[in-house]
């Protein structure tokens, strides 16, 4: 922030000075313009061969000095601002770090011909799984890489989410159906089928959707049986004309909210969001009551989670109609499309990695994400270590300092590093369970054992004594 | 020290170099311009002292200097408003690398963290697009930032020369090069670039390809003689190659001759106009990526059965850029449960079981309601009772 602040401060000081000058200068070359046109009129209303008057040769002379003195002033006051400008720049030498390679010293083995189409593959895979697929191709072809796989399960489940949310259960169907068995448990095939049979009663007519029903549902009978009566039954409303249904099959019949309520129970923070996204979109169309009718009743299990934010969203139905004064803060994010829109693709993809048991990052994004908390570490350290050591460290096999990845980067592996001799476990050293239950490293353990006058051997934790025979090999990995 | 300051330098001082370099240039017009106003007046004041002057005269000479006036209001404003233009490119960038700083000093709550995850997002935008940048791909990088509304906050539009400039080399021209180069002379010079001088020397080979000898001696005459010392040897070799046929097998007259030289000397066009805007010697793309990897590199991600789906160190096309690099440095345990994924604490006990395979205490739990505990590594099966607790410290 510091750094920020640092640098906005020239910056502001530059852009305000230079806003000025252009002002100043259009104006004054303005004034001149018009200075010398009024002298040029007045001398033209004479016959162009009389001779020049004495106090008519004055004037132009001064006039001409004035010109030129202001021409040349306006050049230095421009010239003028060249500390302010170089201000800049010093200040952003100041406050940010030029040289961030330094600390990276095989940086340079990265852009090695072998390991630079490594990396360039893995930066077309990671284009193609956030969906930018044209993008991937102009990178394939102007590279020149070769053998990318260009389908990937991510970009195919980000497909079927966003044909669920226009309404359109197919992809995601097609892609169920492939997966049937591990889906075998889940809500999902019966909400799709559910949605494509209502979705065909709207657009072939009801009989094609009993068709589809009789073929889809018995499979699924036993497990969603009160579910099932609920959508046929709907059935009964869903041609053009009919009468309103009653509200127990409303939000069935409402092609965009199934597509959404479809994404199911692990997904219960992005309906969340959706209905707040959802309440939006009523409000576009009209009034409050709307926004409130397009509110979808949170079923029992989900209420509870989502209460909270639901209330959130009927409250900053307060501030939204035009005119309405600023919202709080709290409620700002609700009532921007943007922000809610975002927020949501970012909880779905969350969760739906979760379910999938995908990386949410892709790792192209996950180790960039890791770097560049390592790089700010790195640096202090050499900041405070001139030593050669430091750089040396890096001939190691290790980095020269442990890094918190933080929450959402790191903690893939389980590291088991000795609590004694604070090293991390190998397979020359792993990590032995002592019979009270702890853990220390087998080295640590023979030392202990010969350091030891008696056979018996103490823990260091705890009072109990063993013999170091009793200790078992445990394996983390 | 913070993410911003150490990766972040480029983003404002690549536009501050092109708003300087705006700048220099706006100067340059002022006063080429008022020096153009200055012949005008003194025209007019020696007009004004010769006695016999007509109204006539001083007319068309006051005529004059309107029109060189108006000239140089709308040149000024147009090069003022040029530099601010730059200006406002920096601040819009300054004011990006603020929202994350911002973000950054709130306490963690579900929107800071989407926030924070967008930001993040939208920086390996950037980071990607400057990395097709510096590599030359512009198609891709010019996708790339429209794809994702990022033409202010990446260089793209300040590359699109250089992307004119190459697509010239490639067509084996050599004009808007040697532009670039005299518009750039003294900070290409301070740079010790050999840019024009390669430059100079294919437009001599290109002559003797064509067997206009003699136009090439002239040219050398012309081009060669104001070179600073140490391109001696390379003057010596050009002018050798005069006394050889074009289809010479000799060397290094044949590599002289070789097609290969206008790709180098395009990457090394490529090369020089990255540093002229900004001295760092890498995007910050493999930089990031190779600390990434390293932090994240254990030595359980090259065996086959350690391996961990999630993991960018374990999975290829990574993998192997991963195995070249150190180990994430480790003093205090980090314990992960294989089958849940949920890290290992007081919340989720590690637990062994008789074969010493440690998992979680809720997957344990998990595998109970199931009916019975069997290792997914051995395909052992034991009873609860010999499922002991470890402690790690």
């Amino acid at each position: 922030m510091d750094s920020c602040i640092g640098v906005e401060q020239d910056l502001d000081k530059a852009i305000s000075k230079f806003t000025a000058l252009s002002e100043h200068t259009d104006k004054v070359l303005f004034d001149v313009i018009e200075q010398v046109e009024n002298l040029k009129n007045e001398i033209a209303k004479q016959p162009p061969d009389t001779p020049l008057s004495q106090t008519q040769a004055m004037v132009a002379n001064e006039l001409a000095d004035r010109v030129k003195k202001t021409v040349f002033q306006m050049s230095t006051e421009h010239r003028e601002l060249h500390a302010t400008v170089s201000r800049v720049g010093k200040a952003i030498d100041r406050h940010f770090i030029l040289d961030y390679a330094s600390v990276a010293p095989k940086a340079e083995s990265f852009c090695s011909n072998t390991n630079k189409s490594i990396m360039e593959e893995a930066i077309a895979q990671h284009l193609y799984r956030q969906g930018l697929e044209e993008v991937g191709d102009t990178l394939v072809a102007e590279a020149g890489l070769e053998g990318v796989e260009r389908t990937c399960t991510f970009a195919q489940l980000q497909r079927c989410a966003g044909a669920l949310a226009a309404g359109d259960p197919g992809p995601a169907l097609l892609w169920a159906e492939r997966r049937a068995h591990d889906l075998a448990h889940s809500p999902l095939p019966f909400t799709l089928h559910r949605m494509q049979a209502l979705k065909l009663a709207r657009e072939c007519g009801v009989a094609a959707a009993i068709e589809y029903v009789r073929a889809q549902f018995p499979a699924h009978a036993a497990r969603h049986e009160r579910q099932l009566q609920a959508a046929v039954c709907a059935l009964a409303w869903c041609t053009e004309g009919a009468p309103p249904p009653p509200p127990h099959y409303r939000h069935l019949l409402e092609p965009a909210a199934l597509g959404e309520w479809q994404l199911g129970p692990p997904l219960a923070q992005y309906t969340a969001a959706a209905a707040g996204r959802r309440v939006r979109a009523g409000l576009v169309h009209g009034g409050r009551a709307a926004a409130a009718a397009a509110l979808p009743p949170p079923a029992g299990a989900r209420r509870a989670r989502t209460q909270r934010q639901l209330q959130a969203a009927v409250c900053a139905l307060a501030w939204c109609t035009e005119g309405a004064p600023p919202p709080p803060p709290h409620y700002r994010h609700l009532l921007e499309p943007a922000a809610l829109g975002a927020e949501a693709a970012e909880l779905f993809t969350r969760e739906a990695c979760a379910l999938l048991r995908l990386a949410p990052l892709s790792p192209l994004a996950g180790a960039v994400l890791a770097g560049a908390r390592v790089l700010p570490a790195l640096h202090d350290i050499r900041a405070k270590m001139t030593h050669p050591h430091v750089i040396a460290a890096w001939a190691d096999d290790e980095l020269p300092l442990e890094v918190d990845l933080g929450e959402d980067g790191g903690g893939y592996h389980s590291v088991f590093a000795c609590p004694i001799l604070r090293q991390q476990a190998s397979d020359q050293n792993p990590p032995m369970r002592l019979l009270c239950g702890h853990v220390i490293s087998r080295d640590a353990l023979n030392k202990l054992a010969t350091g030891a006058k008696s056979v018996k051997l103490k823990c260091p934790y705890c009072p109990t004594e063993q013999a170091p025979s009793e200790a078992r090999q445990i394996y983390f990995a | 020290m913070n993410e911003i300051k150490s990766l972040e330098h480029p983003t404002l001082k690549v536009p501050y170099e092109v708003f300087n370099k705006r700048y220099r240039n706006a100067q340059r017009v002022l006063d080429v311009e008022a020096r153009h106003v200055g012949s005008v007046t003194s025209e007019i004041e020696t007009a004004t002292n010769n006695e016999t002057v007509t109204t006539g005269e001083i007319d068309t000479l006051l005529g004059g200097m309107v029109e060189k006036l108006t000239t140089m209001k709308r040149k000024a404003s147009e090069a003022i408003n040029e530099e601010l233009q730059m200006a406002y490119v920096c601040k819009k960038r300054l004011d990006h690398l603020k929202e994350q700083a911002v973000v950054l000093a709130e306490p963690s709550s579900p929107q800071v963290r989407s926030t924070m995850s967008q930001w993040r997002k939208v920086r390996l935008d950037r980071m990607l697009v400057e990395y097709f940048l510096k590599n030359g791909y512009y198609e891709s990088a010019n996708k790339l930032a429209d794809e994702r509304s990022l033409r202010e906050l990446s260089n793209v539009d300040i590359y699109a020369a250089a992307a004119e400039v190459e697509t010239e080399l490639r067509q084996r021209r050599t004009a808007r090069c040697l532009q670039w180069c005299a518009d750039n002379k003294s900070k290409l010079r301070r740079l010790n670039s050999s840019m024009e001088f390669m430059i100079r020397i294919q437009e001599f080979i290109e002559l003797v390809r064509e067997d206009k000898r003699l136009e090439a001696v002239k040219y050398a005459k012309k081009h060669f003689s104001t070179f600073e010392n140490g391109q001696l040897q390379d003057i010596q070799h050009c002018m050798g190659m005069l006394a050889f046929p074009k289809d010479t097998d000799v060397q290094p007259y044949r590599s002289l001759l070789c097609e290969g030289r206008w790709t180098a000397l395009e990457r090394q066009f490529r090369w020089e106009h990255a540093r002229l805007l900004h001295p760092a010697r890498f995007p910050a793309l493999p930089v990031a990526l190779q600390l990434g990897l390293a932090a994240l590199n254990t030595p359980q991600c090259y065996q086959e059965s350690t391996k961990v789906s999630a993991c960018p160190a374990c999975q290829p096309p990574l993998s192997r850029l991963a195995r070249q690099l150190p180990h994430a440095h480790c003093s205090h345990s980090r314990l992960v449960c294989r089958i849940t994924g949920h890290p290992l604490n007081e919340y989720n006990q590690p637990m062994a079981l008789p074969n010493g395979q440690v998992y979680g205490e809720k997957a344990i739990k998990e595998m109970m309601k199931l009916g019975s505990i069997v290792c997914p590594k051995t395909k052992e099966e034991f009873p609860l009772k010999s499922v002991e607790k470890v402690y790690v410290m």
